[in-house]
């Protein structure tokens, strides 16, 4: 098995004349969970983003689970096809059912029949305690539902990699949990994750490592307990401030 | 222990409403009076006029004019050439199978259980083949008649359904190819659209009918019918182009990104995921488009096609019915307005249906 799901080497990238990724490096270890954080505007969410090619990158070398994407389009497909990614804003697909929302993918991306499909949709919709809802459309769900069958829809196309970009972040506080949970399930099964959020508590119950980001830099990486307890650097001090209270 | 409270219910009859919204004030009294005393003269004239003075065939149609109501003996007596134009006498029977195959397929196609990439274009093709084949004949027995014979009822549907069935698809591309991110493409698109918007649509079926034919070399020429059907579809599909467009720019970029990151290909996302979206969000003025379109083929007349607005003033023209023309005009609106009213219906169903999963 590759020790390295994911390598950043020196990566920059540009929105016109701004400077959103500095000259990022980063390994993400096979099997691991690492969060990301910082303020808004820190580039968190563009460097996720870039792990799947949703965002493309000026310089610099990316390789996700030994294929490279820096600049060669050709691999982003294999790429996109094995590593699994929830919005912020779900992305559902408003005009399908819950059921066709995980079962359309299967089909396309990796040509499932539709029977094979809809068994893996239910068991995933199952294990996300949402199977009751499969028949539903996605407006009739609340946002802590529609993240979980975001997050099924994903897992039925058998990830090795999920990103999650601020997953909880549009929900109402006490659905919080509940997408958090079945985050931290998964992130016990051994499944690769790279995570944008402000939610210290799942990053202090299984993340492996946490990083904060500044300005488009990498200001410190180390584990939970460093980062919480003893962190290095006076922005991570003060951000941690900000979010423990 | 809840307990359940029922919402009062207003114990209010008809004579409330009829009081709060027509006879609230003085003012109001005397004006529901006025209009309604209008309005009941004039719905006793309009039905004295077309069903209790009317005559009603021709065998009465001596007493047609001199103080009588509508005279419908004309509808009787040209009603054939109203709805089948110059189509030969015999072969009549023709012509009504074939627009009635063509509403079928129109109604089968409005089912939204047939909606999918193989079983539309399968019945259309089926449905314009048979009244091809059974307005033109020329086989087992069946007497040629040519497209310029073609006419009435059968011929104005037959316009409507193909402009349409051949323009939707050709308004997606169209749309599309806007959207490209390839410049040539996209400006090209663009300075096309507005080019053929920028010209009226009777210059252009004229191009299509006079035109094209001392242009391209006869194999290219087609039959008249066919090129101004085909001319007519380009201009509805540039109209029906920028409505699509306007349905797609209301999809989120969210959904591109979701079918992006979940390894779905191009085809699939536009296909699957935003057309659906753009049709919806913009049904109400698709069915617009359609109405409006349905009412512009009678602009075929110009270029000799007895359609069925033409063939209704072929049916005054003879000098036997002239002064009917008010009897004439007010069937050909019921006929537009059957097929009108019952397209804008289906539109409202089709959008009914759709909030379901668009809370």
């Amino acid at each position: 098995m590759r020790e390295t799901a994911i390598s950043v080497k020196s990566v920059d990238k540009y929105y016109g004349a701004y400077h959103a990724l500095k000259g990022i490096n980063l390994e993400v270890p096979t099997g691991q969970t690492l969060v990301i954080c910082g303020p808004s505007g820190s580039g968190k969410s563009t460097l996720i983003r870039t792990m799947n090619g949703l965002e493309s990158i000026a310089s610099g070398q990316l390789e996700v689970l030994g294929l490279d994407i820096s600049d060669d389009t050709r691999n982003l497909d294999a790429v996109r096809k094995r590593v699994g990614m929830v919005f912020q804003n779900f992305n559902l697909f408003p005009h399908m059912t819950i059921l066709e929302n995980c079962t359309l993918p299967q089909i396309r991306s990796v040509g499932r029949d539709r029977a094979a499909a809809t068994v893996e949709a239910m068991d995933q919709l199952k294990k996300m305690h949402v199977d009751i809802h499969a028949e539903k459309y996605p407006d009739q769900l609340s946002g802590g539902q529609k993240q979980r069958v975001a997050l099924a829809r994903a897992l039925c196309l058998k990830p090795e990699v999920m990103l999650f970009d601020e997953p909880t972040s549009a929900l109402d506080p006490e659905m919080i949990s509940e997408v958090l949970d079945v985050m931290q399930e998964l992130a016990k099964e051994n499944m690769t994750i790279v995570c944008v959020t402000h939610e210290m508590g799942f990053a202090q119950a299984v993340a492996d490592s946490v990083l904060l980001m500044a300005d488009g830099e990498i200001v410190e990486q180390g584990t939970p307990d460093q980062m919480f307890n003893n962190p290095q650097s006076a922005i991570t001090r003060q951000f941690m401030d900000v979010v423990k209270k | 222990m809840t307990t359940s409270v029922v919402p009062p219910v207003p114990k209010r009859g008809f004579g409330y409403w009829l009081k709060k919204h027509f006879f609230s004030t003085w003012l109001n009294s005397v004006i529901t009076v006025l209009f309604g005393a209008l309005l009941i003269w004039m719905c006793v004239k309009l039905s004295n006029w077309a069903i209790f003075d009317a005559i009603w065939t021709v065998d009465n149609k001596e007493h047609c004019g001199h103080g009588a109501g509508a005279c419908w003996a004309v509808i009787q007596d040209r009603g054939r050439l109203i709805l089948f134009g110059l189509y030969p006498y015999e072969e009549q029977w023709r012509s009504t199978l074939a627009c009635l195959i063509v509403i079928l397929t129109i109604g089968l196609s409005c089912l939204p259980s047939l909606w999918s990439i193989k079983k539309l274009p399968t019945l259309w093709v089926i449905g314009f083949g048979a009244f091809v084949l059974l307005m033109r004949g020329g086989f087992a027995g069946l007497p040629l008649v040519t497209s310029e014979q073609w006419g009435g009822l059968s011929l104005t549907i037959f316009i409507f359904s193909a402009v349409f069935v051949l323009g939707m698809p050709l308004a997606v591309v169209f749309a599309l190819a806007r959207r490209s991110s390839l410049p040539v493409i996209a400006k090209g698109t663009g300075l096309f659209i507005d080019l053929v918007r920028s010209l009226p649509l009777l210059t252009i079926l004229f191009a299509a009918a006079v035109v094209v034919p001392l242009l391209v070399p006869d194999w290219l020429e087609g039959n008249k019918l066919g090129r101004v059907v085909v001319a007519f579809a380009v201009f509805f599909a540039v109209y029906q182009a920028e409505i699509i467009r306007a349905g797609l720019q209301s999809t989120s970029q969210g959904q591109n990104e979701a079918a992006a990151a979940l390894g779905m290909p191009y085809w699939s996302l536009v296909v699957d995921i935003l057309l659906p979206q753009a049709f919806r969000n913009t049904l109400p003025s698709t069915i617009n488009q359609a109405v409006i379109t349905f009412k512009e083929t009678s602009i075929v007349t110009i270029i000799g096609f007895f359609e069925v607005m033409a063939s209704g003033n072929a049916a005054i023209g003879g000098g036997e019915w002239t002064e009917q023309f008010v009897e004439v005009y007010v069937f050909l609106a019921l006929v537009y307005f059957v097929f009108v009213f019952g397209l804008s219906r289906y539109g409202a169903w089709l959008e009914n249906r759709m909030r379901v999963g668009h809370a």
